[in-house]
């Protein structure tokens, strides 16, 4: 018994040698983030652990616009969130409808497209910028939001297909025949049936794309040009164009910019843990 | 109620032909059990009729109707599923709501009926629980009531009682025989369980390898099985199998076994010298005194369940098995005497496995 406390106690001790660091590492730059948008501008290169007098006129400065860097800060914003929710919605749609179709009607050439889908990871996404790029010029998409949005629903739904697919198969087979005992058309076993008991999946899902479009910044950059079209990720970068960059304000609004992915990460949590299919058959 | 018709049924899956050419009638109101081994191709037959599966060839018809082109949704039959099938998300109310929701029917007769089926059975202060917070007998009631609700032509049951443990198993049994007594709904049963078959069947369909062994009502199968199959496979213990040479000596006729035992078959059929299998079910021997005519043994082990006892006995070169009612003060190595009464005794031909005929 007591052997068996101490050697619990070891393996605790190590994991912990290893988080800690870990934890330590993975901070160090959201605490930098802190520390320069709670200083004065000239407190900021102090090289102190943590401001004499905090402040909170940065934020001040970044909501009111104050700064030619951020004269669209709200509308930015707005673009970035308009972008992901799209690009999460649209991938959602596209994906759900490929899992239910290749894991439930089982139609013909599913394992080609999954195949396909997975093939596409072979290829780094920055390699497709440009060709994408293309493609978005020949669609006369250019400096649209809607190219943005489409290519992030390109890039993420491959994976999202995969992952859903992954989860549907699980859901027992007998379901679906069960409902379709009951009268049950494929479109009513994918409304009634299908998309409740994958909730959790399709959150998870959901969640992967809007953070992914939210987070994205290369194809932002290519396709979208115009000051007022841009992601809020865009604009942060631009900050860095002259020389003397106003670091207390990026990193305030890149502070800005983090939140709602930890919220949404915050708030979806529970959802990402199964169990919605309990008592549904004997297992 | 309705009348449901297999004929010449086929159905392979690839290159193996699970199901041999299948044809049956099962009449109006019946409780018809389809039993046989695991593989044997009861559930797919049960599958074929809920429209689950393709029909490889051969036409199956309700009342009258050949369905083979018929959606599921559209042949009105309704299904309990071995592992219940329920939706988890809906609560046990709108589980059996859930079919008559889809048809677009009137919410006064849905709630009616989904009142009566939960009245039935048993239901009543579950409806607004979900199937994670019921039992397993309950989970299986709510999977009935999903059927009752759609007041259906056919039941159609895949294995529904094998999920549940011993006991509930022999309650639930009574409850779906009374269920089919008092709605008299057209039934078709799948079971491994051939005690199952025996207590519920109106008619049993005893299938083998895709094919059928024999039909009939469960007392007719048990005191005359077609063949050696169905008398092993129908009844619990099972029939004692004994192999032999038919012997016809001065009018008397016996069946020697491996052992030199002599088994007597009175008048039975068969000619001289035949090769045979000698068939007797345990409750049909009778324990006596060592010597004379009786068939020498000796008891192996000794097996009391309080109502019964059971006896393993060596004769010759086979294992028998006894029953008998009440207890017997015998122990293990006793050499004892069995007599066989030879109306009860069945004798299928060695090579084919089917019935001699008086």
């Amino acid at each position: 018994m007591k052997m068996n406390t101490w050697s619990k106690a070891g393996t605790e001790a190590k994991l912990l040698l290893i988080g800690i660091p870990v934890l330590i590492w993975t901070m160090l730059p959201i605490y930098h983030l802190a520390l320069f948008a709670f200083s004065s501008k000239d407190e900021a290169m102090g090289g102190r652990l943590w401001p004499d007098h905090p402040t909170l006129h940065n934020f001040e400065v970044v909501f009111r616009e104050q700064h030619h860097y951020l004269n669209h800060f709200w509308l930015q914003l707005w673009n970035s969130l308009f972008i992901a929710v799209a690009a999460g919605l649209l991938t959602l749609v596209v994906a759900t409808c490929a899992a239910f179709a290749i894991s439930r009607l089982k139609v013909r050439g599913g394992r080609t497209v999954m195949n396909l889908a997975l093939f596409t990871y072979f290829i780094p996404a920055a390699f497709l910028a440009v060709p994408m790029y293309k493609t978005m010029g020949v669609y006369g998409l250019l400096n649209n939001q809607w190219s943005l949005i489409l290519a992030m629903t390109t890039i993420a739904a491959p994976y999202s297909i995969w992952v859903l697919k992954q989860a549907s198969d699980k859901l027992p087979w007998e379901l679906d025949e069960a409902a379709k005992m009951d009268g049950a058309s494929p479109l009513q076993l994918f409304r009634l049936v299908y998309l409740p008991l994958m909730t959790p999946s399709l959150v998870a899902i959901g969640t992967y794309a809007l953070l992914l479009a939210w987070n994205e910044y290369l194809y932002a950059f290519l396709l979208l040009s115009n000051d007022r079209d841009v992601t809020l990720g865009v604009a942060l970068g631009n900050f860095l164009a002259a020389d003397d960059s106003p670091w207390e304000l990026l990193m305030t609004t890149g502070l800005i910019y983090a939140l709602p992915p930890a919220a949404i990460y915050y708030t979806f949590k529970r959802y990402m843990v199964g169990g919605l299919t309990a008592g549904a058959v004997k297992s | 109620m309705a009348t449901v018709s297999f004929q010449n049924i086929e159905k392979s899956f690839g290159h193996t032909k699970v199901i041999q050419g299948i044809s049956f009638d099962i009449r109006e109101g019946e409780f018809m059990v389809l039993v046989g081994p695991s593989g044997c191709g009861k559930s797919t037959l049960l599958r074929m009729l809920a429209g689950l599966e393709e029909i490889t060839a051969g036409t199956i018809a309700i009342d009258d109707k050949v369905v083979n082109d018929v959606e599921s949704k559209d042949r009105d039959i309704a299904m309990v599923f071995q592992s219940y099938a329920l939706y988890p998300h809906m609560t046990v109310g709108e589980n059996m709501a859930f079919s008559l929701k889809l048809r677009k029917a009137d919410p006064k007769m849905m709630a009616e009926r989904v009142a009566k089926a939960s009245r039935i059975l048993n239901l009543d202060p579950y409806l607004l629980r979900f199937p994670r917070e019921l039992s397993g007998g309950q989970r299986q009631r709510v999977a009935m009531g999903r059927a009752i609700v759609r007041d259906p032509k056919v039941f159609l049951f895949d294995e529904p009682l094998s999920n549940l443990d011993a006991k509930l198993r022999v309650a639930m049994r009574a409850e779906i025989k009374e269920l089919h007594q008092r709605l008299k709904t057209t039934t078709v049963y799948v079971t491994h369980d051939q005690v199952e078959a025996m207590t519920m069947a109106d008619r049993i369909v005893v299938m083998n390898d895709g094919r059928i062994e024999q039909i009939g009502a469960p007392l007719d199968l048990y005191d005359h099985p077609d063949n050696l199959f169905v008398a092993q496979f129908i009844g619990s213990p099972a029939m004692n199998v004994v192999g032999g040479k038919l012997k016809r000596v001065n009018g008397s006729a016996y069946v020697e076994a491996a052992g030199g035992v002599r088994w007597p078959i009175g008048h039975g059929p068969g000619s001289d010298g035949q090769a045979v299998s000698f068939g007797i079910r345990p409750e049909h021997l009778t324990l006596t005194a060592a010597g004379g005519e009786a068939v020498p043994a000796e008891i192996v082990v000794v097996e009391p369940t309080g109502a019964e006892t059971e006896l393993l006995i060596k004769a010759g070169d086979d294992q028998i098995v006894l029953v008998t009612h009440g207890r017997l003060a015998v122990n293990p190595g006793d050499r004892i005497g069995l007599t066989v009464d030879p109306a009860h005794v069945h004798l299928f031909d060695q090579g084919t496995g089917a019935r001699l005929a008086a």
